[in-house]
C-alpha cells in the first residue's frame, strides 16, 4: 500500500517528460502563471474598480459625469451578467485574436471581469462614508477631487478591505479556468498530470492543496493589514464620532 | 462703521418643490458676532450653509471680496471656502488621520505650506485650546467637546475671515457645552467675525453683537441681543422666547443698567411696578 504510494509519488511528479525536467514542474510553472495572473488582474481590477466606483458614485450624489456613468453602467451590466468561461474564451478568441501572449489575454479577461465588481464594492464604500466628512473637506476649501483621494477613499478603502478580499480570493480561485484557452496553469497543470499517468489522487488533490494553501495564506496576510489599521486607532468602522 | 465681509441679498433656496429661503437679506460686518435663532426647519441650518455654498442657492447674491459667490465658477468656490470656516454639530474630524494631520492637512494642500510650518501653527493653535497633548492622537480617542475644539482649531489654521458655526453644542453631553462655547467666546473677544447658529441663548445673550430670529425661511426679527431677548415680543418671536429660559444673569444686568440709568430721574409708583414686574417675570403685567 505504502509501496503504490510511493511509485504513484514519483509516477506524477518525479518522472522526466518530453523535454526531461520532472512532472512536478508542470505544477510549479502551472502556479507560477496562477500567481502571475491573479496579482496582475487584480491591480488591473483596482485600477478599474476605483474609476468607475469613483464615476458612478460621484454621479449618484451630485450629478457629475453623466457620459461616463452611462458607459460604466454598460460595463457593469455585461461584465456581471455572463460567466467569467465566456468572457475569457471571447477575450481569446474574438476581441484579442491577434495577441500572441495567453498570459497577457488571461490577465485582461480576469481584469476586466474583476474591474467590475470592485467597482461596486469601492462604491458602496464611497456611499457609506458619512457625507460630513466630504463637507468638512469642502468647507476647508479642498476640491471634490482633493477631498475625495485624501479623505473618503482612504476611508472607504478600510471600511470594505473584508469584501475586497473576498473578491481577491474568488479571482485567485477563478483563473483556474485559463485551461479552456490552453494556459497551463496550476489547475491545468494537473490535469496535464492526470492524463498523462492516469492517476487521478495525487495531481488533483496535490493541486487542491497548493490552491488552499494560497488562499489561506492570503487570507493571512489580510488578517494582519487589517489588523494593523486597526491598531494605528485609525478604524472608522468603530468611530463614533 | 467695519467694512462688510458678506452681503446677502434675496437668497433663496428650495429643495425641489419646498421653499426653504425666502428671499434673506442682511449683512455681515467684520467683528461682528452674528447668532440666528429660531424654530426648526426655519431655514437656519440652510441659511448658513449657503452662506459657503455647502448649499447652492436657488435664487439671490452673496458677495464676498466684491464678487458674487452664488454665481461665481467651482475654483472661485473652493478659495472663498478656504476663507470661510466651519464647525459642524457632529465635528466631522476625520478619523483616519492624527489630530495633528486633521489640522495640517488643508493648509498643507490648499495653502501650499510646508509640513514643518502647518505643524508648527498647529501646535500653537492646540496649545491655545489646551489640547496639545493630544496632537498624536486619533479623533475617536477624544471626549466629545474635545473633538470640537480640535474641529475649531481645524477651520483656524486656515486663517479665515469669518467663522460658521452650525449648532455646535447641540450634539455635546451638557457638562462639556461650556468649554466649547469658552473657546468661542475667546475667538469673538480677539475679533473673529461669527455668524452661529445656536439653541444657547445665554451666549447669544453674552456674546452676539446682532440676533437674527429666522422663521418661515425669512428674517422674522433682528436686533441686539437686548432688544430680542429684553422685551416682550409678539408673535411668533414671543412665542419662541416664552418657550426658552434666557436666565437670570441676563435680567440682573438690564436691572443694573436700568437702575444706573433711572437714578436722577423721577419715576412714578406705577411705572416702578410695571419695570419691577418686566424685570422679574420677563413680560409686563398686563
Amino acid at each position: 500500500m505504502w509501496q503504490a504510494i510511493c511509485d504513484d509519488f514519483y509516477l506524477c511528479f518525479l518522472k522526466a517528460t518530453g523535454d526531461g525536467s520532472p512532472r512536478a514542474m508542470y505544477l510549479l510553472r502551472g502556479l507560477g502563471v496562477t500567481i502571475e495572473v491573479a496579482l496582475a488582474a487584480i491591480v488591473l481590477g483596482l485600477f478599474i474598480g476605483f474609476l468607475v466606483a469613483v464615476v458612478r458614485s460621484s454621479h449618484n450624489k451630485y450629478g457629475y459625469f453623466s457620459f461616463l456613468n452611462a458607459v460604466s453602467k454598460v460595463y457593469l451590466t455585461i461584465i456581471r451578467g455572463t460567466p467569467m468561461v465566456v468572457q475569457l474564451l471571447i477575450t481569446y478568441y474574438i476581441i484579442l485574436k491577434s495577441v500572441d501572449s495567453k498570459v497577457l489575454i488571461a490577465i485582461l479577461a480576469f481584469g476586466i471581469n474583476s474591474g467590475a465588481y470592485q467597482a461596486e464594492i469601492l462604491r458602496a464604500g464611497i456611499e457609506s462614508i458619512d457625507p460630513g466628512q466630504m463637507e468638512a473637506g469642502r468647507a476647508l476649501g479642498l476640491s471634490y477631487w482633493r477631498t475625495m483621494l485624501k479623505v473618503i477613499l482612504p476611508q472607504a478603502v478600510r471600511n470594505v478591505l473584508p469584501a475586497l478580499g473576498n473578491e481577491f480570493i474568488v479571482l485567485m480561485k477563478d483563473t483556474s479556468i485559463v485551461g479552456y484557452i490552453a494556459l497551463i496553469d496550476l489547475a491545468k497543470g494537473g490535469d496535464i498530470i492526470r492524463s498523462q499517468t492516469y492517476s487521478v489522487y495525487l495531481p488533483y488533490l496535490t493541486v487542491a492543496a497548493v490552491y488552499l494553501m494560497l488562499v489561506m495564506t492570503f487570507t493571512w496576510l489580510l488578517g494582519k493589514l487589517e489588523r494593523h489599521l486597526r491598531s494605528t486607532g485609525a478604524d472608522p468602522v468603530h468611530n463614533d464620532s | 462703521m467695519s467694512e462688510t465681509l458678506l452681503k446677502i441679498e434675496n437668497l433663496r433656496k428650495s429643495f425641489g418643490n419646498l421653499e426653504v429661503l425666502k428671499g434673506l437679506s442682511t449683512e455681515i460686518r467684520k467683528g461682528e458676532v452674528v447668532v440666528m435663532i429660531g424654530p426648526s426647519g426655519g431655514g437656519k441650518s440652510t441659511f448658513l450653509r449657503c452662506m459657503n455654498l455647502l448649499e447652492q442657492p436657488t435664487g439671490g447674491s452673496i458677495i464676498f471680496d466684491g464678487i458674487d459667490i452664488v454665481r461665481a465658477d467651482d475654483s472661485t468656490k473652493n478659495r472663498v471656502r478656504s476663507e470661510m470656516g466651519m464647525v459642524f454639530q457632529h465635528f466631522n474630524l476625520f478619523p483616519h488621520l492624527t489630530i495633528l494631520e486633521n489640522i495640517t492637512l488643508a493648509p498643507r494642500l490648499v495653502r501650499g505650506a510646508s509640513a514643518a510650518s502647518a505643524e508648527k501653527k498647529a501646535m500653537e493653535l492646540l496649545e491655545l485650546v489646551g489640547l496639545e497633548d493630544k496632537a498624536k492622537a486619533y479623533p475617536q480617542q477624544l471626549s466629545g467637546g474635545q473633538k470640537q475644539r480640535v474641529a475649531i482649531v481645524r477651520s483656524l489654521a486656515m486663517e479665515p475671515k469669518v467663522m460658521l458655526f452650525d449648532e455646535p453644542t447641540s450634539a455635546l453631553d451638557p457638562e462639556m457645552v461650556g468649554e466649547v462655547l469658552d473657546v468661542m467666546k475667546d475667538l469673538a473677544k480677539h475679533g473673529m467675525t461669527m455668524v452661529v447658529v445656536t439653541h444657547e441663548m445665554r451666549f447669544a445673550c453674552d456674546v452676539a453683537t446682532r440676533v437674527l430670529f429666522l422663521e418661515g425661511g425669512r428674517i422674522a426679527a433682528e436686533g441686539t441681543p437686548a432688544k430680542i431677548f429684553g422685551e416682550s415680543h409678539d408673535g411668533r418671536l414671543g412665542e419662541f422666547l416664552s418657550k426658552v429660559h434666557v436666565g437670570t444673569d441676563f435680567r440682573d444686568k438690564v436691572k443694573a443698567e436700568l437702575f444706573d440709568i433711572l437714578r436722577d430721574h423721577e419715576v412714578s409708583e406705577d411705572e416702578l411696578a410695571r419695570l419691577k414686574d418686566l424685570l422679574v417675570r420677563g413680560t409686563p403685567a398686563k
